[in-house]
């Protein structure tokens, strides 16, 4: 039968990247593991909030929000060219194009706008924390490093995004400003800008949210902050140091998260309206000088803290062309590139286990999360301690799912080293520990929204709760639920590059090694190996979402964007 | 079989206050009777199937199915009473990505175990879907157990919902002008294949069609704001009586 086929082929597949994913039970309970997590659990409280631990928090959370906002306001500064010449509709293709000449200029200018598709491809692809690594081998220890792997991450998804709205914008303005004599800058600043701006500022806030939670783990390689406090701390077994610095890392994203949403909330309904952030942003400059320069005074305070005063710094400049020049050419010699064959496999098999775990792990946590199963379910008995159980039960489901997801994949790969060891398991653990908060919560919610109509006539036939799961939620919710968890396993192949850089084993692992080494050379060839790598998964699962069979498969947009946003790493919408 | 209602209310909660569906509502249904429940939009004919499938609890009185009071069970014994009532809506809400089969076959899971729900819902038992295709094939659409639900016409989902009960096999079948939406050609097909399913069974439709109602239905139940208006044998029913019940300037209740 086709069906037992591909089942048997799906658990063949898992059963060997089990294997290339090391993963044992043993270690869950050795004793000498189960002691050190136990020390860890208990060590979290209290919580250090001690007169000289306080300022050290402050200070690294002033330092990571410093990072994400300079490292937002760059990546945006970078984005913006990119963006603009990577637009198809001005220089490759449509009417802007169809009346002109074929010309040098313009063949050179189409293939410019593809190289910048291409740097923008190239720049999210490879994951921030590389290029945060690197940057910490050419600029030293400290936030700048950080800071500028977030722009030139995000650049590179806001190039793309950026490209994509002004795609987007409808063409009759354009084609009038073309057709009565405008160049193409022009007729993108009064054609293309007037209708996308809105959107712009909403995407360029939304990836400020992101850049808060990557800015957070940039630290794990020693770029500051949050991340790095984090890191010191489990070092020296400072466990209640933990707990705190993990609140206000989860206190940070919160308020980066509401501070964003109700500004995008007032930009999005000035897209509405037709004018968006250029209105806004006269509105500014207008009415309100004062605040306008209380805004400038805090950015200049960003950049302080991102690390933008030594900059001129005597030797920095030197020394980071001769790091430059170090990384070409790559090495591509066979003798190495047989070496990274394991850790090539080990990555592809992380990000599998990891996915199967989140999905184990998630669905067991989603069917109590979710309420029209458990709390809403008029059926149930109604003495008020069975429903008393009922709403905690609910409850602690829906808490535990947030914890899983607000705790940042490194700090899970550093608690699961604890548990397992050193290697591909602990990095497969915490990518599926991360990954069912994240899946639980899309999976509660998904299941929560299938048209009741059909549900509630199985009700009446008499179909119980797990029933109507079974045959009427599942069906109208599975594919929904599929698309959501390709994408995830997407942004977690990407994730599982860089869980070696604290120990979780595959490329990563490789990639510090040879840092630490000083063997550019070859850093430089596992940087365009994790690019082709992440680059094949996107073609992959696009190929999957484009079967005809996958019906309704297509997400919107909205709801793929919020699944980048609990990931904390950049990826393109 | 029997239902027995006392002071029945149904009152829904809304924006604007509190809206009485039924109030006071006194009736008595014996197995096997045919009864038909006449009155205008809003009159609480809905309401009041959704008391006798028991998906919904009166405010205020009781409803007693063979003398149990319905709004006191729950969980497995809700299942049990439920299993034995059959319901047909007035627009079928199939699972939309199932076949046509799969709908038929949801019919079973009042008494499926869920170990048995979830290996149906890869492969059913042999008997099961023999049960589920000769219901189709009574409703004429053996040619469509293949097709999805959301494939399918309105009047083809309609009678795929009349197999569902007809795999069902309940004591009590209720049904919400099941008619309302389709073209007359359709709807005296369906009402044929309606009365035959339901022959042996008790029967109680909410009808809009009042010849329908007295052609086949030997009691009519009228309900008008929430009230029962009369309870009489159709041969009783007079042309004064139902222009009554469907004056306008309805009072208050919707439901």
């Amino acid at each position: 039968m086709k069906r037992a086929l591909l089942v048997g082929a799906i658990a063949a597949a898992l059963v060997v990247c089990a294997i290339g994913a090391q993963v044992q039970t043993s270690p869950l309970f050795d004793p000498a593991n189960l002691r050190a997590v136990g020390a860890f659990v208990r060590g979290l409280f209290p919580p250090d909030l001690s007169p000289a631990f306080l300022p050290v928090v402050a200070r690294a959370t002033l330092r990571t929000l410093g990072v994400a906002v300079a490292g937002t306001v760059l990546s945006m500064a970078l984005g913006l060219p990119l963006g603009i010449l990577g637009t198809a509709s001005l220089w490759r293709r449509g009417p802007l194009l169809e009346g002109e000449r074929h010309s040098l200029g313009r063949a050179a200018l189409a293939a410019a706008s593809l190289v910048a598709r291409g740097l923008s491809r190239f720049l999210r692809a490879v994951p921030e924390l590389v290029w945060a690594l690197f940057f910490v081998v050419g600029f030293g220890l400290g936030p700048l490093p950080g800071t500028l792997a977030l722009a030139v991450s995000y650049a590179g998804v806001l190039g793309r995004v950026y490209a994509d709205l002004f795609e987007a914008v409808p063409p009759g303005p354009i084609v009038a400003l073309h057709a009565s004599g405008a160049t193409r800058l022009q007729a993108f600043a009064a054609g293309i800008w007037p209708q996308a701006a809105g959107s712009v500022a909403a995407y360029s806030l939304y990836s400020f949210e992101c850049c808060v939670r990557s800015a957070a783990v940039l630290g794990f390689v020693g770029a500051g902050g949050i991340g790095a406090e984090i890191n010191l701390s489990m070092r020296l077994f400072e466990y209640g140091q933990v707990t705190t610095l993990l609140a206000a890392l989860v206190l940070l994203v919160l308020g980066a998260d509401a501070f964003s949403r109700a500004l995008r909330g007032r930009f999005q309904r000035n897209a509405v309206h037709g004018s968006g952030l250029l209105r806004d942003a006269l509105e500014l400059r207008s009415a309100r000088r004062g605040l306008g320069l209380v805004w400038l005074a805090l950015l200049l305070f960003a950049f302080q803290q991102a690390g933008f005063v030594g900059i001129a710094a005597a030797g920095l400049w030197p020394h980071l062309g001769r790091f430059a020049a170090q990384l070409f050419p790559p090495d591509l010699s066979p003798a190495f590139l047989a070496t990274l064959v394991t850790p090539l496999w080990q990555t592809v098999a992380i990000s599998v286990v990891g996915t199967a775990i989140g999905i184990a792990l998630g669905s067991v946590l989603a069917l109590p999360a979710t309420s029209t199963l458990l709390v809403a379910d008029p059926d149930r008995r109604r003495g008020l301690p069975a429903r008393a159980l009922r709403v905690a039960i609910h409850g602690a489901a829906r808490a535990s799912l947030a914890v899983l997801r607000s705790i940042p994949e490194l700090v899970w790969v550093l608690l699961c080293i604890l548990a397992v060891g050193l290697g591909p398991f602990a990095g497969a653990l915490a990518l599926g520990l991360h990954t069912a908060g994240v899946l639980g919560k899309l999976y509660a919610e998904t299941l929560e929204e299938v048209p009741p109509a059909p549900v509630e006539e199985l009700r009446a036939i008499g179909a119980g709760a797990l029933q109507r799961l079974l045959w009427g939620m599942w069906p109208q919710a599975r594919e929904t639920l599929a698309s959501y968890t390709l994408l995830r396993w997407e942004t977690n192949l990407r994730v599982s590059t860089v869980v070696g850089l604290v120990g979780g084993g595959g490329l990563g692992l490789a990639l510090y090694n040879d840092v630490q080494l000083a063997f550019y050379d070859r850093a430089a060839t596992l940087v365009l190996l994790i690019y082709l790598l992440v680059a094949a998964t996107d073609a992959l699962a696009d190929r999957l979402r484009r079967r005809p069979t996958a019906r309704g498969i297509a997400l919107a947009p909205e709801s793929a964007l919020a699944l980048i946003a609990e990931s904390g790493s950049a990826a393109a919408p | 079989m029997s239902f027995e209602l006392r002071e029945v209310a149904l009152v829904y909660p809304s924006r604007a206050g509190a809206v009485r569906a039924l109030d006071g509502v006194t009736l008595a249904i014996a197995g096997g009777e045919r009864v038909a429940l006449l009155g205008p939009s809003g009159a609480g004919k809905s309401s009041l199937l959704k008391l006798f499938n028991a998906t919904a609890r009166p405010t205020a009185g009781a409803i007693r199915f063979e003398g149990r009071r319905l709004a006191a069970l729950a969980g497995s014994d809700l299942r049990a009473v439920r299993r034995r009532i059959g319901t047909v809506f007035q627009q079928p809400s199939l699972v939309p990505s199932l076949t046509a089969l799969q709908n038929a076959l949801c019919g079973h899971l009042g008494s499926w175990s869920l170990a048995r729900s979830l290996r149906a819902l890869l492969a059913a038992a042999p008997s099961d879907t023999r049960v589920a295709l000769a219901a189709l094939k009574t409703v004429g659409l053996l040619d469509k157990a293949a097709a999805r639900a959301d494939e399918l016409s309105g009047g083809q989902q309609q009678r795929v919902a009349i197999a569902r009960v007809l795999v069902q096999d309940p004591e009590v079948v209720l049904t919400d002008e099941p008619f309302a939406s389709l073209d007359p050609g359709l709807t005296a097909q369906l009402a044929d294949l309606l009365l035959h399913v339901a022959q042996g069974r008790t029967l109680i439709a909410a009808l809009h069609d009042v010849e329908l109602a007295l052609a086949h239905f030997p009691r009519i139940v009228g309900l008008r704001g929430g009230r029962v208006a009369f309870d009489a044998k159709a041969a009783e029913v007079s042309p004064q009586m139902l222009r009554e019940l469907y004056a306008h300037e309805a009072r208050g209740a919707v439901g």
